[in-house]
């Protein structure tokens, strides 16, 4: 384990964050509308249409997206490639803030928001939704567990409270210390777990639409929505970690990590090639191409899926020249995360329809507001953690 | 980050014997459907569309009093569903059909749960809200409600309302069957009860579907030879019998097979005593403990 | 002249008399109102049997019997049963003009469409011997009392385009007894009163608000005193105690 990670050592206030700040208040004030004049009041959903932006967004993608976290862990830890050991921590996270915030956004979407925990003593084992929250709920400790170690490592030792708290600093010293060396020792079984779980919930948010094979368009509807949904997954898992790499170390001005991104995106040809092999698959097997030309919004969404979420970034990919340039890999790994977006999308919004009363459905003011205001605190908070403990790699040589 | 070797055999022997443990192959996925339940007969020739189902069940479901109680022309005119103030309706549709005047013949038909036999909503809740009760009936338990919503998704007949304006503490709304009145001796559904034609025929599901196959059968040309909900989604406690198709009313065309049934067949085939998991886990832990070894035993050898 | 004029204050004299009599007579009721009502209310015993048969043949039967109208005895009477009453009792019950029907169809089978199989029973027997309480499990198929009314009536009345097919057209709505609904203070005044009926009937308010009743305005040359005001009315200047 070569590599360092430190705190970044940058201004915090740029016009960027002012920005993030600015949708962050909008969204708070669509949270409030929410909380007091209920969903109705903010949101376009109705009978016919119980979920929209926040179940598509906020949820289903943001589960997605965060496929990063357990994607690079396997990689790593599991398989033994510790030369990716440095994107596995802001993967982690991407991950673990991803999580957070699909937890939110749940919170704001179901209508008894306090009930959350009802199904964890209520059990349906019969249900999808069942499986989802359990290992979302674990899962989100878990990460929270394999993130602690970062804490203690920025902090054990030197934990010092302002003021009146300064009696609790033997307390919360000892805490970190006791939980870093048992979690030293237990590691393997949340980076397993971590897995594990999330092969059971990413796969297991495509079956949630199964039970509805009226609602959903037969260009999503299939009996293996599970599967396209874990394999989309695993295939999101390293682009995101280009993304999201490539954007902090150009906004932030660091190294780019080329070295370790252009294998990753290796990988990523066999992956994607999994999940479009059995889109492709699935689409000829059940006839259901003969809908591509008939010229509805939803097919038009599933070609720009299709075409643009998985054929081009595969093709390109495979050109080494795209492989190694940074805006190359950048701009597939771009269109294969837009694409997984679009798929979840389409899946929850574009192509389910109320076949006896559904007057189409567009997410109101209030729906993008929250949804926007929780990426971008998210952002924000991503920002404070870099900027204070040792997530990122640390610069080699910090150009001027 | 230590990887220990007794600890890991530990977990895997766990892990292993719960795996062995199970059943071979998972059991064959079975309707859940109550032997002996109430049904109701909705004969759509017989509906004179007064909508005294609708006064009634608000009545009996302590509901606002129905949309212009009296009114039976200019409501007709829009065509409502099942909300969270009413959990049935009466529409009417014009079919084409014509009376001896050459006048438009309305064919009124009521809406309200089709309270399922295999229902996709009872098996879509995730902390068993919503049950299937003896009776037939769907129940729904608000105190397990988390307001998910994913019951209204599954629904095929789009019944589940929700109180959208209720910011803390929205309930799902649907009709219930009635329940606590049909599970008492000779009690009926308040809409069964006033409705004056007996448009609405209520008994156990088993009397009243072959009631409804005699109809069909003693007035050859009235009918459409089908009971809709005999076996859509695999069989509905409320039929409907009809002289226009079907799809003319609004009752969407569905398949025969339950619902529930693919997805609950992933889920336990898959899940049942976690194999899968535990599976997946042991494997996953066998390759990390073998790449882990391989590459600690240079940095051993180093000295490290 | 003077026997006219004799006739017809005898004729008044008895007028007054006869109205002074109804008038005296406080509970006077209509006999075969009477006789109607407690018709209505006997629960005859249920026909279990009937005999099966065609429509055409059934006219036949009725005919070859030598039934006609002559045979109606019952000119009049009320379709209520307390078999409805046990479920609900939302209106009043239907007045029936047996023998005018029977008159005007000319086809008894029309409503007596079948028999009962006892060849010893009446040719035509009373809908509630066969139609009694909705949904009876031993006879699944045999519609109640109520479903039997209203079937018969509105089809028929809308065949043949006769005779009213909407509630109240053959029902008074049951109005409940005020009674206990209105609750006033011994010698309440007028504005009381009015405060109280509005406190149900707040919508008939507002409605009387908008009709020309209230809104009425113009000449009013009966009203002593406003004989010659030409905008008279109650909106304007007469008295709206409510």
């Amino acid at each position: 384990m070569e590599h360092k990670a430190s705190p970044l050592n940058k201004k915090f206030w740029t016009p960027g964050v002012l920005v993030m700040l600015v949708f962050m208040i909008a969204g708070a004030i669509a949270i409030i509308a929410r909380f007091t004049g209920g969903i109705g009041y903010v949101t376009n959903l109705s009978n016919a249409r119980p979920w929209g932006l926040w179940v598509g967004v906020d949820v289903a993608t943001g589960v997605a997206l965060a496929a990063g976290g357990f994607t690079t862990a396997a990689l790593a830890h599991i398989f033994g490639r510790h030369y990716y050991e440095p994107v596995t921590r802001p993967a982690l996270l991407t991950a673990a803030l991803g999580y957070t915030f699909v937890v939110i956004g749940l919170l704001i979407d179901i209508g008894r928001s306090w009930a959350i925990w009802k199904p964890m003593f209520y059990w349906n084992t019969n249900s999808v939704l069942f499986e989802v929250a359990v290992c979302v709920a674990i899962y989100l400790n878990v990460l929270y567990f394999e993130f602690l170690p970062i804490v203690a490592e920025q902090f054990k030792g030197r934990v010092n409270l302002p003021g009146i708290m300064a009696v609790f600093n033997p307390l919360i010293e000892m805490i970190l210390k006791i939980g870093d060396a048992i979690l030293d020792k237990t590691m393997w079984i949340f980076i397993i777990l971590g897995v594990v779980l999330s092969c059971m919930h990413q796969s297991s948010l495509g079956s949630l639409m199964l039970v509805a094979p009226t609602k959903l368009h037969p260009l999503w509807y299939t009996p293996i929505l599970p599967l396209l949904f874990l394999t989309s997954a695993f295939a999101v898992g390293y682009p995101m970690v280009v993304f999201e790499t490539t954007i902090i170390t150009s906004s932030l001005k660091l190294d780019s990590e080329m070295n370790i991104l252009a294998p990753l995106t290796r990988i990523t040809i066999f992956l994607l090639g999994i999940y479009m092999f059995l889109k492709f698959g699935d689409m000829f097997v059940r006839g259901t191409y003969i809908y591509l030309l008939d010229g509805t919004y939803q097919t038009n969404s599933f070609i720009i899926e299709m075409l643009l979420g998985i054929m081009v970034p595969w093709i390109m990919l495979l050109f080494e020249k795209v492989r190694n340039s940074r805006k190359g890999v950048f701009t597939a790994a771009s269109l294969i995360i837009g694409g997984v977006v679009i798929n979840r999308i389409n899946v929850f919004i574009v192509g389910y329809k109320s076949p006896l009363s559904d007057n189409g459905y567009f997410p109101a003011p209030g729906e993008i507001f929250v949804t926007l205001g929780l990426i971008a605190t998210l952002m924000f908070i991503y920002r404070i953690i870099v900027t204070y403990l040792p997530v990122l790699q640390a610069p080699k040589e910090v150009s001027p | 980050m230590q990887f220990s070797r007794r600890n890991f055999f530990k977990f895997m022997g766990v892990a292993g014997a719960s795996v062995a443990a199970l059943p071979s192959s998972a059991r064959a996925w079975k309707s859940k459907a109550p032997p002996d339940s109430y049904g109701c007969l909705v004969d759509l020739t017989r509906c004179v569309g007064c909508r005294k189902c609708e006064e009634a069940c608000s009545e009996v479901n302590k509901l606002p009093a129905p949309e212009r109680a009296d009114c039976q022309c200019t409501i007709f005119d829009r065509k409502r569903r099942p909300d969270d103030k009413a959990y049935t309706v009466v529409n009417r549709y014009f079919t084409g059909k014509l009376d001896q005047f050459d006048n438009p013949l309305p064919t009124y038909a009521k809406v309200q749960c089709m309270h399922c036999q295999d229902p996709s909503c009872v098996s879509a809740c995730l902390a068993g809200a919503l049950t299937k009760d003896e009776t037939g009936a769907v129940k729904y338990d608000v105190s397990r409600c988390i307001g998910c919503r994913y019951c209204m998704v599954a629904c095929p007949f789009e019944i589940p309302a929700y109180e959208y304006h209720n910011p803390i503490t929205p309930k799902v709304m649907k009709c219930t069957f009635c329940y606590d009145r049909i599970s008492e001796q000779g009690g009926l559904p308040g809409c069964a009860t006033i409705c004056p034609t007996e448009a609405l025929t209520f008994g156990k599901r088993k009397t009243i579907l072959k009631v409804a196959q005699k109809r069909l059968k003693e007035n050859p040309g009235k009918y459409i030879d089908y009971v809709y909900g005999e076996k859509e989604v695999g069989g509905t406690s409320w039929l409907y019998i009809s002289s226009v198709p079907f799809e003319k009313v609004n009752l969407p065309a569905l398949p025969n097979k339950p619902l529930p049934k693919l997805s609950e067949t992933i889920q336990h085939s898959l899940f049942s005593y976690l194999w899968s998991p535990l599976a997946l886990f042991g494997v996953l832990g066998a390759v990390m403990y073998k790449s882990n070894k391989v590459q600690e035993e240079p940095q051993n050898k180093g000295g490290a | 002249m003077k026997i006219k004029m004799v006739r017809k204050i005898i004729f008044l004299a008895g007028l007054v008399i006869l109205a002074t009599a109804l008038c005296m007579a406080e509970v006077w009721k209509a006999p075969d109102q009477e006789k109607a009502r407690e018709k209505a209310k006997k629960i005859v015993p249920f026909i279990k049997e009937y005999k099966d048969d065609c429509k055409i043949n059934r006219k036949i039967c009725l005919m070859d019997a030598g039934i006609s109208i002559k045979d109606v005895k019952d000119v009049y009477f009320l379709l209520d049963s307390p078999i409805i009453k046990k479920r609900e009792d939302h209106y009043e019950p239907v007045r029936f003009a047996h023998k005018r029907h029977a008159a005007l169809i000319q086809d008894c089978s029309m409503c007596h469409h079948y028999r009962p199989k006892d060849e010893n029973a009446l040719e035509t027997t009373r809908c509630s011997a066969c139609h009694q309480d909705s949904f009876n499990p031993d006879h699944p198929e045999r519609i109640g009392i109520k479903a039997a009314y209203h079937q018969q009536c509105v089809k028929c009345h809308t065949a043949e385009a006769k005779g009213p097919v909407d509630c109240k057209g053959c029902h008074l709505q049951k109005v409940p007894d005020h009674k206990d609904l209105v609750k006033l203070p011994d010698n309440a005044d007028p504005f009381q009163v009015t405060a109280e009926c509005l406190r149900c009937h707040d919508t008939q308010g507002e409605d009387m608000l908008k009709t020309a009743h209230w809104l009425w305005k113009g000449p009013s040359p009966y009203t002593t005193g406003h004989r010659k005001d030409i905008m008279h009315g109650k909106g304007t200047t007469a008295l709206n105690n409510y």
